[in-house]
């Protein structure tokens, strides 16, 4: 499977399109135009709990007050341009410090070309990395997203179950897919 | 069916009535029986009690002002107890964790079960009509408490490694559910 997603990569960047060199960076209040460019996008918030924001100004807000804060949060870029957000997040709680949550979202032109499962791969490593004390990083899906299920799974993830009516989504109850990996777990 | 003619036969040996009421400061004592037990909080993320006033503390805290708290009695005697959360934020207000002890005494009779049962059928019943899932988190080895889940109509939905923390150790843990829209099993 990933063999295939090198050989889609080689064509792209040889036809001249923005190509391929993918990065993690933090995201800062200058990168709020190219933001609002996946996070005001409904097909990309379509699966996820955020509304697509419409207003530069709860943009910045939410950059200010969320991201420039959070533990772990990274624009994910192709040639330095960001694209995407990553996140992982850190619970303070001493019984539940040992887990983390992914999170991620891309702009709907950059689906299909394996951005996602790179920056997946790349966050979890780096969070893995940073945190000693983190041991599980978990993802939850909803069930029609199948696409997003498959970033998991390339990215070294277990599906672990389908969990019944467990969460609210766009004001509807889901059934959500639940992920994990471990920091023991082998390269896959 | 067995659980039915196991409570039957309690009966008819003048003990086996089972209820639910909520827990009071006046049950402290009987609450110590099973909070001091080792083998009743094994796979539980506290500690034995050791003293009446952190008992005492612990009701008046965290059991009175609790959502859904309630004492499983036996013959109106509090021999353990069990609760169901509630989350606050709108996106989780559908879910509600069930969490229940039993004094070792009374395990294999079938009362956790019982207490299960009616504890779910409580919560699904009006009183909260935003909770549609009742879910159960619960060790890997703990295959009791697996048992009166699946007595108790609980679905298993898969094994989440590491998942939670257990007296300074991670362990692996299964999920279980139950829905308000699941039949009767």
């Amino acid at each position: 499977m990933e063999e295939q997603e090198q050989e889609q990569q080689t064509p792209r960047t040889s036809g001249g399109s923005t190509g391929g060199v993918i990065s993690l960076r933090p995201l800062t209040l200058s990168d709020v135009d190219d933001f609002m460019a996946w996070a005001g996008d409904p097909d990309v918030a379509r699966f996820c709990r955020f509304e697509p924001y419409v207003s530069r100004d709860d943009a910045l807000a939410y950059i200010a007050g969320t991201i420039l804060p959070h533990p772990y949060f990274r624009a994910i870029c192709v040639d330095g341009r960001p694209v995407g957000q990553v996140s992982v997040t850190r619970n303070e709680a001493p019984a539940d410090a040992h887990r983390g949550e992914l999170g991620y979202a891309l702009a709907s032109g950059y689906w299909g070309r394996g951005i996602a499962t790179e920056a997946a791969r790349t966050a979890v490593a780096e969070a893995f990395g940073g945190r000693p004390e983190l041991e599980r990083v978990e993802a939850m899906v909803v069930v029609e997203n199948a696409a997003s299920q498959r970033v998991l799974e390339k990215a070294g993830f277990a599906r672990e179950g389908l969990l019944r009516k467990y969460q609210k989504v766009k004001g509807k109850t889901r059934d959500l897919v639940v992920f994990s990996r471990l920091s023991t777990d082998a390269d896959s | 069916m067995e659980e039915q003619k196991q409570q039957t036969a309690h009966t008819s040996g003048g003990s086996g009535v089972i209820s639910l009421r909520p827990l009071q400061l006046s049950d402290v004592d009987d609450f110590m029986v099973w909070a001091t037990d080792p083998d009743v909080v094994r796979f539980c993320t506290w500690e034995p009690y050791t003293s009446r006033d952190d008992a005492l503390a612990y009701i008046a805290g965290t059991i009175l002002p609790h959502p859904y708290c309630r004492a499983i009695c036996l013959d109106g005697r509090p021999v353990g107890s069990l609760s169901v959360t509630r989350n606050e934020a709108a996106g989780d207000a559908c879910r509600g964790e069930l969490g229940y002890v039993l004094g070792s005494g009374y395990w294999g009779r079938g009362i956790a079960t019982e207490a299960v049962k009616m504890a779910v059928a409580e919560v699904f019943g009006g009183a909260r009509p935003e909770l549609e899932r009742v879910q159960a988190v619960v060790d890997v080895e703990n295959e009791a408490s697996q048992r009166v889940l699946e007595k108790a109509g609980f679905r298993r939905e898969g094994v989440m490694r590491k998942y939670f923390m257990l007296k300074g150790r991670t362990r692996d843990a299964v999920m279980f559910s139950r829905l308000s829209t699941d039949d009767d099993s």
